[in-house]
């Protein structure tokens, strides 16, 4: 199986199996923060708790993030699949962000 | 009480294992007729469902999840290793430890 | 496309597993230690074990602080309980950015100058900072934890027959296919634990590893995030008048009235004896599953109740929960022993999942090994049995070390280095089956002559813990003579020539049929 899975990710090749993994450690780290953050000022709850479960939640899109980076059929899906929601994620937090 | 918790999951797990092919051959020999098999799930779940009454009772209802986790991976665990290096024992602990557990419950506690 | 997602999650599982995988061994290991780390740190100072109440415990450290340090900035005191007996004090010095620390000795009321040793604490720390600075240590444990997340979920995806293979375990099929059936059985039979440590992990330091949410609704105000979560407030700041500190006895008994099951575990005092002091006593473990984090505090000099902070907000309890969880803080032998035999599973799941990515690209026969083959057999073995072994050198050194050394506790863990650094020497030079045994065989020597070594150096032997009835310090012993006899096992095991282990009856009968 994971002789099989080598076979598979040599036909990869190197530039698309490095961004790759930019893009699992780099930007699912950054989704995982705007999860945090757009939970922290969006959320109807008090300000700590809306925090806390930010941060809570924050590991949780990490991991779905990274696990998305090498699922997805090509680096450039991997990359968009996580733009898309960071993009998302920014703006409803900028629009609704306290005054 | 906590090692009626383990014999009630050990025997579930044990159950449960029964109603698999490789297990139920290396055990009582042949593939599980269909309805023993349906029997050992039915008996195997419901043997782990009930095993986590006595957590409760010995940890109350936040914890008693906690070490009910605990207690069916170490009943797993000890069926595993059984299974592996000394079948017969396997069979002849499922009704032995309930037992063991029950006499603690009502004789000592 | 369903075959193919299969395998990238399998080519995603090894490598976040491989990598960081000798620090989460570590990790495992020492987290696990440090589910005893109060009787560890008890076993090293046997001398120093309190028994006394709560109240004679403060009384006696509260007088030695003022003793040592009147004019500190704060003071701490961990209160003993029954897993941990020691009275600790923790102080700091005006003009001075550390705590400093400190065992009470109970029999002198003194703080205790000979026999230092960072004890349970130093596998405690190692757990989450490595040893190294604890910004770097704190990060890099951050990482593996979420590598090891990443690999926990991938591996889940890959094992195709995580069902029909829950119970299968075979010991006498070819070598990959045996440490693939520990490695698997190992990882599933105790997924959740496995799961939830893992996660709760990276909980206990989220405000360091995600602080984005504060920076942003807080401003980056990490003092007024906390004051808000907990509830807490800010001590006043000192007056600049000089005021005895007001007797903590009565403060302690509105603090058991009101805790009754939980007690008081930490005691702090900001600016001892200045008329603005201020005594905040902490709840310790509940009954109840979340960790509620509650302070009752006083003014210094009068003593009068000013505030009783702690909220149980959702989120709050659910991260207390988390933390709870993680810390495994729980009472009686049974609950602590399933989560020691977890930790022990989390561990052997990483050690044989290292060994499983050796054992399967080892080649046949006596072809060469490459470079990165031999690299990752040296640093399993010089991990796996390797730091285990050192970690037992660790309670010799400190049975073995002179009382009065200077740095005393430092040389503890300079032996534990040395130890685990001659274990990786040794892998390398010693590769193969006779260096596992080898190494296996000095761990099984420390660990069942420690009660040995033992009787010959302290009062607190076997001969006098048994018939005492001290099952803590008992226990100790024979644990870590346990965990000799085992590796005593693994070494006989793996000394004889390599063979197929005899096939079991029931597969006999099985194959017949």
């Amino acid at each position: 199986m994971v002789r099989r899975a080598w076979r598979i990710m040599r036909g990869w090749r190197w530039p698309g199996v490095l961004s790759r993994i930019l893009a699992a450690v780099v930007g699912g780290y950054a989704l995982g923060a705007l999860v945090a953050i757009a939970c922290a000022l969006l959320l109807p709850f008090a300000r700590s708790e809306a925090v806390i479960t930010g941060m809570m939640l924050s590991f949780a899109a990490y991991a779905g993030a990274v696990l998305w980076a090498f699922a997805a059929r090509s680096a450039w899906r991997a990359w968009a699949g996580l733009l898309l929601p960071a993009l998302l994620l920014a703006a409803a937090s900028w629009v609704g962000r306290p005054a | 009480m906590a090692a009626l918790a383990l014999g009630l999951a050990y025997a579930g797990f044990l159950l449960l294992s029964l109603a698999m092919d490789r297990h139920h051959r290396e055990l009582l020999g042949g593939a599980p007729p269909r309805v023993r098999r349906l029997a050992c799930r039915l008996g195997g779940a419901a043997s782990l469902g009930l095993s986590i009454l006595p957590c409760f009772a010995l940890w109350g209802w936040s914890i008693g999840p906690v070490a009910w986790c605990g207690v069916l991976t170490l009943a797993a665990f000890g069926l595993v290793a059984l299974l592996a290096f000394a079948p017969r024992a396997a069979l002849l602990l499922a009704p032995l430890l309930p037992a063991v557990g029950f006499t603690a419950w009502f004789g000592l506690d | 496309m369903k075959q193919g997602f299969r395998q990238c999650m399998a080519w995603l599982h090894t490598w976040a597993g491989l990598i960081p995988g000798w620090i989460l061994f570590a990790v495992f290991l020492t987290g696990t230690a440090s589910y005893y780390r109060g009787e560890i740190s008890a076993w090293m100072r046997p001398d120093l074990r309190f028994e006394g109440s709560a109240p004679e415990a403060t009384t006696l450290a509260v007088r030695e602080l003022q003793r040592i340090a009147p004019d500190a900035v704060s003071w701490l005191i961990g209160v003993p309980t029954a897993a941990d007996p020691l009275i600790r004090l923790y102080w700091r010095p005006k003009q001075e950015r550390r705590f400093r620390d400190a065992i009470l000795d109970p029999a002198t009321g003194r703080v205790a100058e000979r026999g230092e040793s960072k004890g349970g604490e130093f596998f405690y720390r190692f757990h989450f900072e490595l040893h190294l600075p604890p910004i770097w240590g704190r990060w890099i444990v951050g990482a593996c934890a979420m590598a090891m997340l990443v690999a926990i979920l991938s591996g889940v995806i890959t094992h195709r027959r995580i069902f029909a293979d829950f119970f299968t375990f075979r010991p006498g099929k070819a070598a990959g296919r045996s440490w693939l059936d520990a490695h698997n059985a190992l990882a599933v039979l105790a997924l959740p634990y496995h799961l939830v440590i893992t996660y709760t992990g990276l909980i206990t330091l989220m405000t360091m590893y995600m602080p984005w949410g504060v920076q942003l609704a807080y401003k980056g105000n990490q003092q007024a995030f906390l004051a808000e979560a907990l509830a807490f407030t800010a001590p006043p700041r000192p007056a600049g008048q000089p005021a005895p500190l007001t007797d903590m006895a009565p403060l302690l008994a509105t603090a058991l009235e009101r805790w009754p099951e939980a007690g008081v575990r930490r005691i702090s005092v900001q600016w001892p004896g200045d008329a603005n002091a201020t005594i905040i006593l902490s709840r310790g473990d509940g009954p109840e599953l979340a960790i509620r984090r509650r302070e009752l505090v006083f003014a210094g000099s009068s003593g009068e109740l000013r505030d009783a902070t702690g909220r149980d907000a959702p989120a709050v309890l659910t991260a207390g929960t988390a933390l709870r969880l993680h810390f495994g803080r729980f009472e009686g032998p049974v609950l602590r022993g399933l989560f020691l035999l977890s930790g022990l599973a989390g561990t052997a799941m990483v050690g044989t999942g290292l060994v499983l990515w050796a054992a399967k690209r080892a080649p046949k026969g006596a072809a060469r090994r490459g470079f990165g083959l031999r690299l990752v057999e040296a640093l399993n073995m010089g991990t796996v049995f390797g730091l285990p072994l050192a970690m037992l050198g660790f309670f010799w050194a400190n049975r073995l070390l002179p009382a009065a050394l200077p740095l005393r506790a430092e040389w503890e863990i300079r032996v534990f280095f040395a130890l685990w650094l001659l274990a990786y020497l040794h892998a390398a030079l010693r590769p193969g089956r006779r260096g596992w045994a080898e190494q296996a065989g000095v761990a099984a020597l420390l660990g069942l002559l420690l009660p040995v070594l033992n009787l010959l150096t302290t009062h607190h032997h076997l001969g006098v813990t048994l018939p005492a009835g001290d099952w803590l310090l008992a226990g100790m012993d024979l644990g870590l003579a346990g965990f000799g006899l085992a590796f005593a096992l693994a070494a006989l095991k793996l000394w004889r020539a390599p063979q197929r282990a005899a096939v079991p009856l029931g597969r006999m009968r099985a194959e017949g049929a």
